[in-house]
């Protein structure tokens, strides 16, 4: 029933991924309206899920990567959703679309492998950690797509080569007012789940620090991430730069979580 | 019948004359114009930049002097003016295809001041309501109002002739949208003053900019222009400390050499964070050195860039004037297709009767030489009824038809001695919103 829930939410995804792009290649802002629409209806069939995941087996369904990164994608939507209410920036419905989909499909795909919990006699940490982390990592993920778009838009503006946007783009200030917000938020989550990551290692293990690569890698991100955070909110940095550190960052923790999980 | 259209706009008459005529209740004026003889029907459409009547009448010499008179009269008051041969310079008339094609214009703003301004699609809807609540606009006028409602949809989904800002005022407007989120709390800075930055500081405030302060080397020069605009005015001495406070700075003051340097403006940022600084440079020589653009929170536009993009865009926009062109006469053509096919309707409403009457005549006369029962005179009456309806269904569709061209009239002619009709088959009124095009 969950994988069931889980692939009508990528199908949902995936028509607000094709209603956008058509937006933006028509120009049309209407479109972009209905692309958020579906991305909230996706979410909210996507939210259903976790529960009944949930409730199926012994283990939560946040301890698999590929189920981790489907709730990655729901945060991210969410957070996006949450923001449109405060923030105009309806237009990035064409990145973060494709993001849900990716991160849903990931999981559609390999959900019905996630087995019995390998986490025995840690408590609730590795869940917490999980949970935190992915979060964070959410919410950083959006601070990246956002920045992003800032980059392409301040190139653009820049060139003076057009006063023409595709569709709806947001502003370049609220481009930057999402990054700032995601990027705080998202690295006290960081912050949370590296911590809480800390103390499953330690319930596990008996030590804070094991040695693992992930470990390492991850905080090694971290420490990227609060000199960002500190030169970010010090006042010391203008909205570009910003939103080059946020987009390398990004790709550096990326690939510090999940590349590394991968690959060792 | 015959749709006619007379009326005036910003191109054929000046705005001391429009604001005169100009009114804020058309009920009153279209209940005396359909309460005559000459006019059916009536919408008057009166805005800043245009007063039109259009009508529907039977009798277009009649309404032509009915309309003027009401412009003379009726729109201006009492008092007589214009004089009658003034006014008529200032008028403009357009009948039959030509009246369609202007409404379906009008509306889809290609007639506008500001072609693809939105304001007018709302207006013509409200000229529309306010004459269907008074009874002044009947089906074919409504019929045209609403297809000139969706060619103005059409033009403005299929076409970009609204998207793309063509004076440097309003490049300026949407430049500022895209690096702002919203206006209404920005602060803008006027540095020196010209027609053009007033134009621009104008355009900014209709989107929302509330906040403004001019500086100029005697602050006493920027007093009247910030009365104004409601503006605080300072002396140049003050730039430095204005320009950490300013969102957009729009600067054409007479000078030298550049007086917005890097270094004056890196000093203004230090303070500010992240915020952009957009600065519209409408001075010249410059007053802005170009080196400003190399520093990452700055967009700077001189007047060159933003005539450069008006000009592109005022080159695509004529393409999709063109385009918008077409969809108007098709919809125009797709109107007078329904318009002329009305001619039928007296025709086939009088051919229907013609024959139910003989059918009830001789149904009538031979059912009181029968002894029938109820069902049976009943299955005789469906039987007639019937076979009438499908006889007259092949000669009624093709006179449906060709009505719709203009030598269809020859079709109705015949059919009116062939069936002796006595009705005129152009012109008469009665359609009653019947749709020939049905096919009922």
């Amino acid at each position: 029933m969950a994988v069931v829930d889980l692939q009508w939410a990528a199908a949902i995804y995936l028509i607000a991924c094709l209603v956008s792009a058509t937006g933006l290649v028509l120009r049309s802002r209407r479109l972009a309206r209905a692309a958020v629409w579906l991305l909230a209806a996706g979410a909210l069939l996507h939210g259903f899920s976790f529960p009944l995941l949930h409730a199926q087996g012994e283990a939560p369904p946040l301890t698999s990567l590929a189920a981790a990164s489907s709730f990655m994608a729901w945060i991210g939507t969410l957070c996006f959703l949450g923001l449109l209410l405060r923030v105009r920036v309806a237009g990035l419905v064409v990145l973060v679309a494709p993001a849900a989909f990716l991160g849903v499909f990931l999981a559609a795909l390999r959900l019905p492998s996630v087995g019995p919990a390998t986490f025995a006699g840690s408590g609730s940490w590795p869940h917490a950690h999980v949970l935190l982390a992915s979060a964070g990592l959410a919410l950083l993920g959006l601070a990246g797509l956002s920045s992003l778009v800032f980059l392409i838009e301040h190139r653009r503006l820049k060139a003076k080569a057009s006063v023409r946007r595709p569709f709806a783009l947001p502003s370049l200030e609220a481009l930057d007012r999402v990054n700032a917000t995601a990027l705080a938020v998202g690295f006290s989550l960081l912050t949370l789940g590296v911590v809480t990551g800390m103390l499953w290692v330690q319930a596990a293990s008996g030590r804070l620090f094991v040695g693992s690569p992930h470990e390492a890698w991850s905080l090694v991100a971290w420490a990227v991430y609060a000199v960002l955070t500190a030169v970010r909110f010090g006042g010391r940095q203008g909205a570009r730069q910003a939103a080059t550190g946020a987009v390398l960052a990004f790709g550096f923790l990326f690939f510090a979580v999940i590349g590394v999980g991968l690959l060792t | 019948m015959k749709i006619l259209l007379v009326g005036m706009n910003h191109r054929t008459a000046p705005l001391a004359l429009r604001e005169r005529l100009a009114v804020d209740d058309p009920v009153p004026v279209l209940r005396k114009l359909v309460g005559g003889e000459e006019i059916d029907e009536a919408v008057l459409l009166s805005t800043c930049n245009r007063i039109e009547l259009v009508v529907l009448t039977r009798n277009p010499d009649a309404a032509r002097l009915r309309l003027r008179s009401c412009f003379r009269f009726d729109l201006a008051g009492d008092e007589a003016f214009p004089a009658a041969a003034d006014l008529e310079s200032h008028l403009y008339e357009y009948t039959g295809p030509d009246a369609m094609r202007h409404v379906l214009r009008v509306a889809s703003s290609l007639d506008s001041m500001v072609i693809g301004e939105p304001q007018i699609l709302g207006q013509t809807k409200d000229a529309y309501r306010a004459a269907v609540e008074c009874g002044a606009c009947g089906p074919i006028l409504g019929r045209l109002f609403q297809l000139a409602f969706a060619t103005a949809k059409r033009v403005r989904t299929e076409t970009q002739v609204a998207a793309r800002p063509v004076s440097v005022a309003r490049v300026a407007v949407d430049l500022a949208e895209q690096i702002f989120e919203d206006l209404s709390g920005k602060k803008a800075l006027l540095v020196g003053a010209g027609e053009m930055t007033e134009a621009a500081l104008a355009a900014l405030r209709e989107h929302g900019l509330v906040s403004v302060a001019i500086t100029n080397r005697t602050p006493e020069r920027a007093a009247p222009l910030a009365a104004r605009f409601g503006a605080t005015a300072h002396g140049l001495s003050e730039l430095p400390h204005l320009l950490a406070e300013a969102d957009v700075v729009l600067t054409s003051i007479a000078g030298d050499g550049p007086l917005l340097t890097p270094a004056l403006v890196s000093g203004a940022l230090a303070g500010r964070k992240s915020r952009p600084l957009f600065v519209i440079d409408i001075g010249v020589p410059r007053n802005a050195d170009p080196a400003l653009d190399q520093l990452d929170d700055v967009y700077l536009y001189d007047l060159d860039d933003l005539a450069a993009i008006a000009d592109r865009n005022a080159a695509q926009r004529s393409r999709d004037v063109a385009k918008a062109e077409v969809i108007i006469e098709e919809q125009q053509q797709r109107f007078d297709g329904w318009f002329v096919a009305l001619r039928a309707v007296p025709t086939i409403r009088h051919l229907r009767e013609r024959i139910e009457t003989l059918r009830a005549d001789e149904v009538d006369r031979v059912l009181a030489k029968l002894p029938l029962s109820e069902d049976q005179r009943a299955a005789v009456e469906a039987l007639t009824r019937s076979l009438v309806n499908k006889i007259l269904h092949a000669p009624v569709s093709r006179l449906r038809r060709e009505a719709e061209r203009e030598e269809g009239i020859v079709y109705l002619e015949t059919a009116r001695v062939l069936f002796d009709l006595d009705e005129p088959a152009e012109g008469g009124g009665g359609t009653d919103g019947a749709d020939p095009t049905d096919g009922s």
